[in-house]
């Protein structure tokens, strides 16, 4: 006989306990992940702008656009750099690298301003882009475009991995959590068949009981009390009931 | 100190800005300190003195030998080879001349890889004929990293300023014109005639930008500045379709577009403009590779010239079909005797190459030029005495009708510019821009 009834409301609270773990734990490890990413890409883009202008102070004096552009096409290179444009003082457009040209969303926008902007240009992406001035902005301007469908994949694919992490703990530790009360539950339903059996047959004795009876844990106790009781009271009727065996 | 993401990357970026703006005390502590483990592990290197062993001296080429700019690459080569191939036969100079060859398929990063084995493993004397401006660019911070080696690039198949001008112009030699004077000449040319609203259409880097800052100068000094500007990525076939540049450039209403760019991606760019119905002339720089160029246009065509009839070509090497030039007789003659052929383990990819070309006539006035450098050294072959050498070259007469000198304030041997149009299916000298646009 299973002990179902008894352990059925543990198992759900079990289950209820993990549950909320693993999703108050997800929503904060993706609030975590998400903002820490995002500002540590759109630091590193910032970085990236502002150590394309400190180096291109002599380049651009030296008007030698080749090197310039020989500069910004390896940095564009870095994983998530989409796009790079240098700007002069006057807003002219001294190298980039986009093809098949520039997008109208950039010729419109203030090629002085140093903001982080997001920008969605039809058929590239979305962008966060981010700008730095060069010699203080009297020589131009930096301005680095890092695509956020990529950075937004490294954030899911980031949280991803701890979520994964999170759910195959909460389904070890419910697997435990079933075996362990599983194991506690086995010997109860054993005590209960045997007790069903001594109330039905006091003189009976199995093999199967032996094991309970020896037991040295609360089962046993209960198991050597119930058999204590049942064989002192064997003649013990209830008021009014007809003659019979307990219970 | 901890390695986060961060610091990897500043670390990288102070690297590549440190290869790139010959930061060396940045280099160290990024990219450049792969370099400086590299010499630590050649101890030879450093003296300056290296000196071609036994009765061989190497020159080291990387170029494009694969890829869709195949053509440039080995057909430079195949040029300077007749003319070595005729100094070694006839121990014209006492020590025969060997090229060790790399491809770099015109990319940047094999191309500084070649370099590197080229200057510490086979240890060649100096380095010659290499093709591209993206490509060269990112190799003379190397020359400039070991330059206690003395290791000279010599005339390169590229037009740009980098090579030409501080902070790396004293490691490198050129014979060709510049970009600046070719599309120069070409804004000067378009202009006379009245064609002012001219248009760019570039590769994507340093040798597109090179060409599109040579246009904007000289559409400056006439007051006025490009209508259009249109970019490909390096690498492009002719099969890749144009027709955005195109719609791009066509939206500006060009008088004329000048193109910067190799001739797989040029063809296509002149094939869809025709397609387009944007009829207006196609200026190409001598990079292109004339004959690639016009092979791409016409083969298959029912109407050849249906493509190239508004085509004009800046070149920096006369005609080869001027037999009046002595260095074109000669180029000739020897293309034909030794007709030779790129190593087999270069020449993977198909390619038919032209009985002669633009290019090929160019790597054989380098192979020349080279070679008289060469003989002024003397018996004193280290590399101390290259640039000495390299100067006394004074009014020399390479046999195409123009003097070549060098000097420390010129590191650039020839100065003209031809212009060529497409004529019964060739390139032919064009002289008179208003007939040809009247």
């Amino acid at each position: 006989m299973k002990i179902e009834k008894l352990f059925q409301k543990t198992r759900f609270g079990i289950f209820a306990l993990f549950g909320m773990i693993v999703l108050s734990t997800s929503l904060l490890c993706i609030y975590t992940v998400d903002t820490q990413l995002s500002s540590e890409y759109e630091s590193n883009t910032r970085n990236i702008a502002q150590s394309i202008a400190d180096s291109s102070v002599d380049i651009l004096l030296n008007r030698n656009l080749a090197s310039l552009q020989s500069l910004i096409d390896q940095f564009v290179e870095i994983q998530g750099i989409r796009y790079i444009y240098i700007t002069s003082e006057r807003g002219e457009f001294l190298a980039h690298t986009f093809v098949p040209g520039i997008p109208r969303e950039i010729l419109g926008s203030d090629p002085s301003s140093t903001e982080p902007v997001e920008r969605r240009i039809p058929g590239m992406g979305d962008f966060i882009e981010v700008g730095s001035p060069i010699l203080a902005g009297v020589a131009g301007t930096v301005h680095v475009g890092m695509d956020m469908d990529i950075v937004a994949l490294k954030i899911q694919r980031a949280i991803g991995q701890q979520v994964i992490l999170i759910s195959i703990l909460l389904v070890l530790g419910v697997l435990a959590s079933i075996w362990l009360v599983n194991l506690a539950a086995k010997p109860l339903g054993g005590l209960l068949d045997y007790a069903v059996r001594v109330a039905a047959d006091p003189e009976k004795d199995g093999a199967s009981e032996d094991e309970l009876l020896t037991r040295d844990d609360e089962v046993g106790d209960l198991a050597r009390l119930f058999r204590y009781v049942s064989g002192h009271s064997s003649g013990w009727k209830k008021p009014g009931a007809p003659t019979t065996r307990a219970p | 100190m901890a390695l986060t993401r961060r610091s990897l990357l500043r670390r990288g970026a102070a690297g590549l800005l440190a290869i790139c703006c010959s930061n060396r005390s940045k280099a160290r502590t990024g990219i450049g300190g792969v370099f400086d483990m590299v010499v630590a592990e050649n101890p030879g290197s450093g003296t300056g003195k290296e000196i071609p062993s036994g009765d061989e001296i190497t020159l080291g080429v990387s170029a494009a030998f694969s890829g869709p700019s195949r053509g440039l690459g080995r057909e430079l080569y195949r040029g300077a080879k007749a003319y070595f191939d005729h100094v070694n036969e006839n121990s014209l100079l006492g020590h025969r001349i060997t090229l060790k060859l790399y491809d770099d398929g015109y990319q940047p990063d094999p191309c500084v890889r070649n370099t590197m084995k080229l200057m510490l493993e086979d240890r060649v004397f100096l380095l010659f004929g290499y093709v591209g401006t993206p490509t060269v660019t990112r190799v003379l911070p190397l020359l400039k990293k070991f330059q206690n080696e003395r290791v000279y690039l010599f005339f390169p198949f590229t037009g740009a300023q980098p090579q030409r001008e501080p902070p790396y112009g004293e490691f490198a030699f050129n014979l060709r014109a510049s970009y600046r004077q070719e599309t120069s000449g070409l804004v000067e040319n378009f202009v006379r005639v009245g064609r002012k609203r001219i248009a760019v259409f570039y590769q994507a880097d340093a040798y597109g930008r090179s060409g599109w800052a040579g246009v904007r100068a000289a559409l400056g000094e006439h007051g006025g500045q490009f209508v259009g500007e249109a970019t490909y990525r390096r690498g492009q076939r002719f099969t890749s379709s144009m027709r955005a540049q195109v719609e791009i450039l066509k939206a500006t209403s060009p008088d004329a577009v000048i193109c910067i760019g190799s001739y797989a991606a040029c063809a296509a760019f002149a094939r869809d403009a025709v397609d387009l119905d944007l009829r207006v002339p196609i200026a190409n720089l001598s990079f292109v590779g004339s004959e690639n160029l016009l092979q791409l246009l016409t083969q298959d065509r029912e109407d050849p010239d249906s493509y190239t009839r508004l085509l004009v070509n800046s070149q920096v090497v006369p005609s080869y079909e001027d037999l009046s030039i002595p260095a074109v007789r000669e180029y000739r003659q020897l293309m034909a005797r030794y007709d030779p052929q790129v190593p087999a383990d270069l020449a993977q990819e198909p390619y038919q190459p032209f009985p002669q070309s633009f290019v090929s006539l160019e790597g054989f006035l380098n192979a020349k030029l080279m070679t008289e450098i060469l003989r002024r050294l003397g018996e004193d072959r280290g590399r101390a005495k290259l640039e000495e050498a390299v100067f006394s070259v004074q009014d020399f007469d390479l046999g195409i009708g123009e003097m070549v000198s060098f000097g420390p304030n010129r590191r650039q041997g020839l100065q003209t510019v031809y212009y060529t149009i497409v004529r019964d299916g060739r390139f032919v000298t064009l002289d008179d821009w208003e007939s040809w646009l009247g």
